[in-house]
Parts: structure tokens; C-alpha cells; sequence
């Protein structure tokens, strides 16, 4: 092959390219069946290669979690080397959950005290029929409403506990590879479904590699935003499609990628690097572009 | 403490299964080593870097020490892992039933094989982009070179890949037709 896009197609499947190069280069597969099929290949490639699975088993793992936490954190420095062994280790260990338990004792108490002296600071009101009749006016008029029990005890309520991830999660969709959905939906569909996966794909990398700090990120971050708006209309009848086919696997992919590519089809033309940060973070952490890539492998494997 | 260890729980929980891939397609093959070498890569980062990175480099600090750890492999006489390995892959249970396996097994062995004919530097090039999805630049990052020699590089083990590939179909198509 001696055409001289070759090496840039490489780079166009990778979203490498700025988005003028990735225009020419588009435009010029359209007339070079030799690039085109050179295309076609690398992305044939990239499906084996993602294909690999590796032979690592759910216990393997566990184990290796377990081994490596057990371990110390940080390798003392060579010259501290402690004579006592684990005597003296458990000693310790037990000052500090002594300490502990003493601590929190003494909190609770100083904690009871402190509730004590503000029963009698602030008492609660009492009932009509025991208001003395002999107290002063000042006292009645008073306006200040005295906190109810009840508001007393919403506020010692104990706070949320935060929203932790949990420690051992279930596998991502991405690490195991799709599966081909076992119903059958239209092979237009299924087509239209494997591109838009495709362009996605590509959009998405492109968008993770603009460089704010560059003169052209306006203008790649407009040509990023204008494909994001077409895919966006696309994505929503694609949605609709796999829901009424029953797909739960494409629908899911196609509504996680939903409002990512409306962000990005909404940014102002100067995006702050915070916007685009969060933007790109949100991607990964979702392994949206893996996901992806699995699937319009597994749509392309299926029409084939 | 506790909250350090929940973070790289997670760290660990999505990123040792693709660190474990990327190890056995660079070794080509040889499961347990890879697995061996992405947890002392996940112990090393523990013990001294974990705390002290930013975020977002720990991922990229892993696969650098995963990949030199590889590279020490390739120098040392390996024989005797090898002969190890081929053992404990027969003798692992098996999920899938025997015709879904030997299809996985079969288009592993054919993807290692071709990665396997790559140098080394073009192969983790390949493998970071293609498993990992990273751009040039944090390949750069890991590998520790410029971003043209990633893309160079890139182009070069695709180019190299496609004509072995339309080489090997060709022979497997011949073989059918033969039997």
C-alpha cells in the first residue's frame, strides 16, 4: 500500500486525530478502498486483541486482596528494627484499645452531663393546666417557642451513615465480555445499533484526548459538541428500539450513554477544565468506552 | 485507615483482572506468572507509593512497574516457569462447557501467538491501547516515551499484526478446505 493516509487511519480509530485531519481522513475513505479495507482490518484486529480473556479465577483474586491488605503498609526503615517482637506489639495494642475504651467512656459521660445541664437550662414546657399563677408577666410573654421532645430527639438522631461503595463489588459489565443477546431484534437495528456504538466510541475518545490549553480546543471541542448532538437524537430512537425489542443489555448501554453525550453536546464553546474533567471522569468510571467496544463487537460478530 | 484500604479495595477490584490481562498477553501466556506479577505490582504500590500518589496516577504507576517486572522476566531463564504453568493450566477447573472452552482457548492461543512475533515495546504499546483504551499520552506516561514513538509504534505493530493475520486466515482457510 503506498497510500500516504495509511499511517493517520491508524490514528483515526484511536480519535488521535484533530478534527480537521479526521475530516480529511473520513472524506478520503469514502474514495480509497484500499484505506477503507486497511480500516476495516485494524478494527478487526482491536476486536480480537479486546477478545482475550484471561484465565483469572474470582478466588485467585480474593486471595491476592487478602494477602496483599495483611501485609504493612509501609516498609519500616532498615536501621528500626524492634527487639521486643510480638510481645510488645500486642502491649501496645492493648494500651491503645484501653486508651480507646477510656476515651469513649469518658466522652459518654461528659456527653450525659452535658444533656443533664441543659434538661435543667432548658426545661420542657409544661403542660397548661400546671402554669403557675403567680408568674410574672414578662415570663408569659415570652415568644420564644421551647424545642418539643420530639425535634430534641430528630436532632440526636444518628447521622446518615456516608454512601460507601462496598468493599467487594460485583464484576463490571465491561470486564466480562458481552454476550451476544440471545433474542433476535431487526438486523437494521442491530446495524444502525453496532455504528452508533462505533462513532460513539470514537467521539469519546476524542473528547478524551482535546487539550484545553491548546489554540484549537474551541474548535474541537464545537466539532466534538456538533457530533455529540446528532449522536444524542440517534441514541434516543436506538433506546427506544432495544426497550421495545427487550434488550436490557443495549438499552442500559444506551441510557448510561445518554447523558453523557448530552453534556457534551451542551458545552459552551470555552468549557471550563473542571467541566470537561468531570465529563471524562464520568466516562471512565463507567467504562462507558470499553462497554462500548465490546458491544459493537459482539452486534458486529452477530450480523456476521 | 479503614477508608485508605476501601479505596484501594476498589482500585484493586478494577483494575487487578485487566492488569492480570495485560500481563499475560505481554508474556505471552503464562497465567499464573502474570497473576503472581500484578499482585506484587498491587503489594509494591501498597506498601510504598499508595497515599502519596494523585488519584488518577496510580493506575499508570502500575502498569509501569507491571511492565518492568515483565521485562526482568524475559531476561531470566524461564524454562522452568513454563513447565509450571502448562501444569496448572491443565489442572484448572473449568466454567464453560468443553466446546464454549476450547473456542476461548483457541482464540487466546491465536491472539498470544500473533501478539507474541511483536516487540516487546510495540506490544505493550498495543496492548495498553487497545485492553486498556488509553491515549497516546498516558501510554507515553507508562512507557515512558514520547507520544509520537506510541503512535509510531501503534501503527507499526497494527500494520505488522494485519499481514500476519491475513496470513494465518489463509492457512486455516486452506486447512478446512483440506479436511
Amino acid at each position: 500500500m503506498n497510500c500516504s493516509f495509511i499511517e493517520k487511519i491508524s490514528s483515526l480509530i484511536d480519535g488521535e486525530l484533530s478534527p480537521t485531519e479526521a475530516r480529511e481522513v473520513e472524506r478520503h475513505l469514502l474514495t480509497c478502498s484500499e484505506c477503507e479495507q486497511l480500516r476495516a482490518d485494524f478494527l478487526n484486529l482491536r476486536s480480537q486483541i479486546t477478545s482475550f480473556e484471561t484465565s483469572l479465577q474470582p478466588e485467585v483474586q480474593n486471595r491476592a486482596l487478602k494477602k496483599i491488605l495483611a501485609g504493612p503498609r509501609r516498609a519500616p526503615a532498615r536501621g528500626l528494627q524492634w527487639g521486643f517482637g510480638t510481645q510488645a506489639l500486642a502491649f501496645a495494642v492493648l494500651l491503645i484499645v484501653v486508651g480507646v475504651i477510656g476515651f469513649v467512656a469518658y466522652q459518654k459521660s461528659n456527653q450525659r452531663d452535658r444533656q443533664d445541664m441543659a434538661k435543667v437550662q432548658n426545661p420542657a414546657p409544661m403542660p397548661a393546666a400546671s402554669v403557675e399563677p403567680s408568674k410574672s408577666p414578662e415570663a408569659k410573654e415570652s415568644p420564644e417557642p421551647q424545642p418539643s421532645p420530639n425535634k430534641g430527639s430528630e436532632e440526636k438522631s444518628p447521622r446518615q451513615a456516608p454512601n460507601k461503595r462496598p468493599i467487594v463489588r460485583e464484576p463490571k459489565p465491561g470486564e466480562q465480555f458481552a454476550a451476544i443477546p440471545e433474542h433476535v431484534r431487526s438486523a437494521d437495528a442491530e446495524t444502525m445499533t453496532a455504528m452508533h456504538f462505533e462513532t460513539s466510541e470514537r467521539l469519546l475518545l476524542a473528547f478524551k484526548n482535546v487539550r484545553l490549553d491548546e489554540p484549537s480546543a474551541a474548535e474541537e471541542v464545537g466539532y466534538e459538541r456538533k457530533r455529540a448532538k446528532q449522536l444524542v437524537y440517534q441514541n434516543m430512537l436506538l433506546k427506544r428500539e432495544a426497550d421495545a425489542a427487550g434488550d436490557v443489555q443495549i438499552s442500559s448501554l444506551l441510557e448510561n450513554l445518554e447523558p453523557i453525550l448530552i453534556d457534551i453536546a451542551n458545552l459552551p464553546d470555552r468549557p471550563d477544565e473542571n467541566t470537561v474533567r468531570a465529563i471524562r471522569e464520568r466516562v471512565e468510571r463507567k467504562n462507558i468506552v470499553g462497554l462500548l467496544r465490546v458491544n459493537s463487537t459482539a452486534l458486529a460478530r452477530a450480523l456476521d | 485507615m479503614a477508608s485508605e484500604d476501601d479505596e484501594f479495595t476498589m482500585l484493586f477490584q478494577d483494575f487487578y483482572p485487566s492488569l492480570c490481562r495485560f500481563l499475560e498477553c505481554l508474556l505471552g501466556g503464562r497465567a499464573p506468572l502474570a497473576q503472581d506479577l500484578a499482585q506484587e505490582s498491587f503489594l509494591q504500590l501498597h506498601r510504598t507509593a499508595w497515599g502519596t500518589l494523585p488519584v488518577g496516577e496510580a493506575r499508570f504507576w502500575l502498569y509501569r512497574v507491571a511492565r518492568n517486572m515483565a521485562i526482568n522476566e524475559f531476561r531470566k531463564s524461564n524454562t522452568r516457569y513454563r513447565l509450571f504453568d502448562r501444569v496448572v493450566e491443565v489442572m484448572r477447573p473449568r466454567a464453560r462447557n468443553p466446546e464454549q472452552e476450547y473456542e476461548v482457548q483457541e482464540r487466546n492461543a491465536m491472539v498470544l501467538e500473533m501478539l507474541q512475533t511483536l516487540p516487546e515495546d510495540q506490544r505493550a504499546a498495543l496492548l495498553l491501547r487497545e485492553q486498556e483504551q488509553l491515549s497516546y499520552r498516558e501510554i507515553g506516561q507508562v512507557l515512558n516515551i514520547s507520544e509520537s514513538k506510541v503512535k509510531v509504534d501503534i501503527f507499526r505493530a497494527r500494520a505488522s499484526l494485519r499481514e500476519r493475520w491475513s496470513k494465518l486466515s489463509g492457512i486455516s482457510r486452506v486447512a478446512r478446505m483440506g479436511n
